[in-house]
């Protein structure tokens, strides 16, 4: 699996096994052979009751397969059919992004002589949310089918069905595999530069700290001191002076993100939704900061609570993150108290980068609660759609006036959060998102204070009312 | 890909041109109304109906109806009737049906066979996606020899005393035993 977007990316991940087992076939009479014997008992019938000589004849060939078949496939007992067969299954990957083509090889080993003197065909039966891209149905003993899968979440690939055929098609055997469950990745989006505190913590890293340190960016001169480097004598300077001058460097530091995704409320086209683009949001900047050895961890708050994961470094990090977000989805599931999130899930002083509709008016008090407590934070506004106009209201003073309040009221939340010194930005879902957080990139994001480790107010144990999420 | 989908459509084509022609030869010449009629119209809509069944043998089934839309769930309730019965058992019985209403044509009835028999074995290769030229290859002798039997049946039926009373029941037990002596003596 290649990541989209990633220039010249190939995934770590090892190629995915061949998984095999024994499948137990179930044999059957075929339908062609229900077909004849009707035809042919229907003949015979009608040949005896109207004393019609030329019906029986017209059911001689029919009962001449049945007879001939039935005698060479099972009568002479040549060869019984096989209780069980062995199938091979092996997917192109278990992991892949929206829209990547991704495909499943299946093989049928029979025992015996090679195909065993049956005909095989394979069906493919999608699974939710699985597009076939090519044949759904194959008439061999290996098969290839090729799929995509439009919209991120963990999906079952859906089942394969395998036919088997005698020599005369008499006997139909049966195979159903149950086809392995596949994790469809969210697409991240474009980002390659990365919002950086003012304040960061005194662990090494990339990015150049406003305190001197072993770095290699230059960041002035000053008087020698014994015990400083040779090599960082500034030799134009100290003549200039008339005394020995060194080299300072800012030190090099990282910094923990915590990528916040809000999945309270998906509204939008699947596909496109506030919830689609939030996750692909937080998918590239996890790269993003991952790639400048940033420490990146992720929360998702949903109904229910929330799932999170600590920062930590790395690339196989991206991929944890991903897993974590896919649990998210705009329904009520149990998860980890918001409340009790460990100092872990939130270190102080880490820059979170939450991607929210902001339209639940709980997360938009937990953010508030989060900037009062110092952490740095920035809001990528991902909601990108207004409320469906009623074509019986479509021109009525209401539904203006109802729309007119609606705009206000999201005004007024983004108003509120800049207020406090919360930068909110806005993304469409397709520009990269460095567009709306150039701004930020181009300085050090101002740090505040030192957060203490304590609850963020706002965010309920218990399962919210639907009018506790009407804002 | 075209040629992927000529190759599937082909045997489905032929499948549903030779249920319309069994069709038109069974019901040749039209007796009118009645039960004829009945037939002719059963008959009619399983040629129809498997036809159908063939052409859509590769759309799969919508899992989840429930969020589905009137329109689908329309195309899915027909998608789910028109796999439910077997259209080709229903309509060679029609066929038959319609025949014994004509007078006797040992002939034309012997056609009738032919093409019936013709018809289940299209029905079959297009449903399986089995290659047409293998599984004729394997199945031609006894084929070549249900003909055979066919047209044996048919010239029975000229036999003097081979239409009514106790002669025509002797006939066609005549036939049957020839049909199971063949079927006993034939290679499998």
């Amino acid at each position: 699996m290649a990541i989209p977007n990633e220039p010249g990316g190939q995934l770590a991940s090892a190629a995915s096994p061949v998984s095999r087992r024994d499948v137990e076939v179930r044999w059957r009479l075929s339908r062609h052979a229900r077909r004849l014997l009707t035809l042919a008992l229907a003949a015979m019938l009608l040949a005896v009751l109207n004393r019609r000589p030329e019906l029986a004849g017209l059911a001689a060939p029919a009962l001449l397969l049945l007879g001939v078949g039935g005698a060479g496939a099972g009568w002479a007992a040549r060869q019984r059919p096989p209780r069980a067969v062995l199938v091979a299954v092996r997917p192109s990957d278990r992991r892949l992004f929206e829209g990547e083509p991704a495909w499943i090889d299946l093989a049928v080993e029979l025992p015996g002589e090679p195909g065993g003197g049956y005909d095989a065909r394979w069906a493919f039966h999608p699974g939710r949310g699985i597009e076939p891209a090519s044949a759904t149905a194959v008439t061999a003993a290996v098969a290839r089918f090729e799929f995509t899968a439009p919209r991120w979440g963990r999906r079952q690939a859906g089942m394969a069905e395998l036919v088997l055929h005698d020599r005369w098609h008499l006997t139909g055997g049966q195979v159903s595999v149950t086809l392995p469950a596949l994790d469809c990745y969210p697409r991240p989006g474009v980002q390659q530069e990365t919002v950086v505190l003012s304040r960061l913590p005194n662990r090494l890293g990339e990015h150049p700290a406003r305190v001197p340190g072993e770095g290699a960016e230059f960041a002035g001169v000053r008087e020698y001191v014994p015990g400083d480097r040779q090599r960082q004598i500034n030799w134009p300077a100290s003549t200039r002076r008339g005394r020995l001058m060194v080299n300072t460097f800012a030190a090099e530091r990282s910094q923990d993100v915590v990528l916040l995704v809000d999945a309270t409320t998906d509204v939008g086209q699947p596909g496109s939704s506030a919830l689609d683009m939030g996750l692909r949001g937080a998918a590239a900047a996890a790269r993003a900061y991952l790639s400048r050895r940033d420490r990146v961890g992720v929360i998702t708050y949903q109904w229910g609570g929330a799932r999170w994961l600590a920062p930590s470094l790395g690339r196989r990090q991206v991929y944890k993150i991903i897993d974590t977000m896919l649990h998210a989805d705009a329904t009520w599931d149990r998860g980890a108290s918001f409340r009790r999130l460990p100092r872990a899930a939130l270190p102080p002083g880490s820059l979170v980068v939450a991607f929210s509709p902001l339209l639940d008016q709980r997360f938009v008090e937990a953010l508030r609660d989060m900037r009062e407590r110092g952490f740095s934070l920035i809001v990528v506004d991902v909601l990108n759609v207004t409320p469906p106009r009623r074509w019986s209201d479509a021109w009525s003073a209401t539904d203006r006036i109802a729309r007119r309040i609606w705009a206000m009221d999201q005004h007024a939340i983004r108003f509120a959060l800049r207020e406090l010194g919360v930068p909110v930005v806005h993304w469409d879902g397709v520009a990269p998102l460095d567009l709306p957080l150039a701004p930020y990139t181009r300085r050090a994001l101002l740090s505040h204070g030192g957060a203490t480790p304590r609850a963020p107010r706002g965010m309920p144990d218990e399962k919210p009312s639907i009018s506790g999420m009407q804002s | 890909m075209t040629g992927h989908l000529i190759s599937v459509a082909r045997p489905r084509i032929a499948a549903m041109a030779l249920g319309v022609a069994a069709a038109a030869w069974a019901a040749a010449p039209l007796l009118g109304s009645g039960w004829p009629g009945l037939a002719l119209a059963v008959a009619g809509c399983c040629v129809a109906a498997g036809s159908l069944r063939l052409a859509l043998q590769d759309v799969p089934e919508l899992e989840e109806a429930y969020f589905a839309s009137a329109p689908e769930r329309a195309v899915r309730a027909a998608l789910v009737i028109v796999r439910l019965l077997s259209w080709e058992e229903i309509g060679c019985v029609a066929l038959l049906w319609l025949e014994v209403m004509h007078p006797a044509r040992p002939w034309h009835t012997a056609v009738l066979g032919a093409l019936l028999v013709a018809w289940l074995l299209t029905v079959h290769i297009a449903e399986s996606g089995t290659r047409a030229a293998g599984l004729l290859r394997r199945q031609a002798k006894i084929v070549a020899a249900g003909a055979c039997l066919l047209a044996l049946g048919a010239a029975g039926a000229f036999l003097p005393g081979a239409t009514s009373g106790a002669g025509a029941a002797l006939h066609v037990l005549a036939a049957i035993a020839v049909i199971a002596a063949a079927v006993l003596v034939l290679p499998g």
